[in-house]
């Protein structure tokens, strides 16, 4: 007994010091200003504050940024998964030449990494007249996006068996058909899990928006606020602790409701591979 | 008579299988196999990014490059930087999947907590950190100087080898969760009757790890090292955020290297050719995970 509690003391300690700097952002978010300072620091605020947030919405470009990025996944996650998804069922399903190889193309451009490609696609939307905008991004996105969930619903097709799609092919049903009424019930739960991985991929990136967008109206969030940071004369650090905190709210909610979906994509893609 | 007409089906079939990938190869040609090619293609000219004015310099960008000292202390600051993340990353990793594993109190919240740090977007990951880290008001100096380890407040991003230990641990932190989930859903799939079997023979908890678990591991942790390794040698965002590969360039990857080619000094041309080296030394990585998969594919 005392074994078991010693072990569980001990594992719960690593846990919360591994979440500790989380639950440092939510404090120092709902701390007034004058707190941060104080020497010893107060491990809970003593005076609660959502000024932060307030100024945060109120009196900053977050709620532009936060609008951009919802945009931004919301369009990314759409065209990505109804591409991968017919393309992960002609992969799994249907014989032809070249198949294999293009399977492991895919693959291999999942590992590339995008330092590579930023300069070409650079030059291409910049061409194209697309620089600045949302659409340069969701562009950008896909060549990260698409092979990483076309590999996901490629492990996720090749679970659902073959026989319902052969029933239903003897009950008369055209390839379409079976596909519409058999294969895309049976993929939901792998469709939701890759939308979800997808879109916290894009909400999350970058590189791109860094290089590719230099204008606050099409700015996502990761730049906009990392932004804030550099161009505020001196750091209010609640201030950026309440964008973070307001940045992982789609995660969270994730996290809350979803989170079955998270692990289950990770054993289908990103291990097994 | 039967024959033909399952063959004409087949073809059907085979059509139809190729118009419902052509929306997947039209787009991966234009946005990956045509970059691809042009940045193969950019590095063999000198490119000034402002105007994206230049010339044909042939291989010289090449041959500057593997002169230039920058690159070599780049690929070993590349390399120091994998390899220490990639090792915290998995003795962390299973370290935490082994403690998961078992039946703590609220586990599902443990493995929320443990999973968040990757899910979370790297920005956010840096904004924490650099405020913990924060010389003046940052809680680990406080807890540093509480503890007696240290008198003055430590500078942990602007001087070495504090900068690459600090930019190491944080992204061990980040990457680590990927780790656990993996080894955990191995874990749960050792049949109990390996551990029952050691047990008889008398084998303690630690020859249990050595003689059964890890044997078990071994071809997950293997999968794991090289994706890993791979994501990790690429990664830019967090070493960028967190130092800009300061102080001066102690802490400049490859891919900080191409960024800054590109976009500070405005050498297009020289910036491919160095991404270009980068991604053949990746190859290497790549081509054996890729081979390890199809391998894996055909049993």
């Amino acid at each position: 007994m005392i074994r078991r509690v010693a072990f569980n003391l001990f594992a719960w300690t690593i846990v919360l010091a591994v979440a500790f700097p989380l639950f440092w952002m939510l404090v120092t978010s709902v701390k007034p200003q004058f707190e941060l300072f104080r020497r010893p620091p107060t491990f809970l605020p003593e005076t609660w504050t959502f000024e932060h947030y307030w100024r945060l919405l109120s009196s900053t470009n977050f709620l532009t940024y936060f609008r951009n990025s919802v945009i931004l996944s919301t369009s990314t996650t759409v065209v990505v998964i109804a591409i991968a998804t017919i393309g992960a069922y002609s992969l799994v399903r249907f014989r032809y030449r070249g198949r294999e190889n293009l399977a492991f193309l895919v693959l291999f451009t999942y590992l590339l990494p995008s330092v590579v490609l930023i300069i070409p696609l650079y030059l291409m939307l910049v061409q194209l007249g697309l620089s600045n905008t949302i659409l340069s991004l969701v562009i950008a996105y896909t060549t990260f996006a698409l092979p990483y969930a076309l590999w996901l619903l490629r492990s996720f097709m090749a679970g659902i068996p073959e026989d319902l799609e052969s029933a239903a092919l003897v009950d008369g049903a055209t390839r379409l058909g079976a596909f519409r009424d058999v294969i895309l019930p049976q993929l939901l739960p792998g469709i939701i899990s890759t939308a979800l991985f997808t879109f916290i991929l894009s909400w999350n990136e970058y590189l791109y928006a860094l290089v590719l967008v230099n204008s606050d109206s099409a700015r996502p969030l990761t730049t906009g606020v990392m932004n804030m940071l550099v161009s505020s004369f001196n750091i209010e650090w609640s201030l950026l602790m309440a964008a973070s905190v307001m940045m992982s709210v789609p995660l969270i909610i994730v996290f809350a409701f979803l989170q079955s979906y998270l692990t289950r994509g990770f054993g289908a893609g990103g291990v097994k591979g | 008579m039967q024959a033909k007409t399952l063959t004409r089906l087949e073809r059907r079939y085979a059509l139809l299988g190729a118009l419902l990938i052509a929306p997947t190869v039209l787009v991966f040609c234009a946005v990956i196999v045509y970059p691809l090619v042009s940045a193969m293609y950019l590095s063999l000219f000198k490119i000034f990014t402002p105007t994206l004015e230049g010339g044909w310099v042939g291989l010289d960008n090449y041959h500057t490059l593997l002169g230039n000292p920058e690159f070599w202390t780049a690929l070993r600051t590349n390399i120091i930087w994998t390899v220490g993340t990639l090792t915290l990353q998995i003795l962390c990793g299973v370290g935490m999947a082994l403690v998961l594993h078992q039946n703590i109190w609220f586990r599902s919240l443990a493995r929320s907590l443990i999973l968040f740090p990757y899910f979370v977007s790297t920005v956010v990951a840096v904004l924490v950190w650099k405020w913990l880290f924060n010389d003046l008001y940052g809680i680990l100096n406080h807890l540093m100087i509480v503890a007696r380890l240290t008198e003055f407040p430590i500078d942990y991003l602007g001087s070495m080898p504090n900068a690459m230990i600090s930019v190491i641990v944080v992204g061990a932190w980040k990457y680590f969760p990927f780790v656990v989930i993996a080894v955990l859903a191995r874990l749960q799939t050792i049949p109990d009757a390996l551990y029952e079997a050691a047990k008889i023979d008398g084998a303690g908890p630690i020859a249990r790890f050595f003689d059964v678990t890890l044997p078990q591991l071994r071809d997950v942790l293997v999968v794991i090292i090289m994706l890993r390794a791979i994501w990790d040698f690429k990664e830019f965002d967090l070493i960028y955020l967190l130092t800009g590969g300061g102080p001066i360039t102690s802490t400049q990857t490859l891919p900080l290297l191409v960024y800054k080619e590109a976009f500070a000094l405005n050498q297009m041309g020289m910036a491919s050719a160095y991404a270009v080296v980068m991604m053949a030394i990746m190859l290497f990585f790549m081509i054996l995970y890729i081979r390890r998969t199809r391998t894996e594919e055909d049993t």
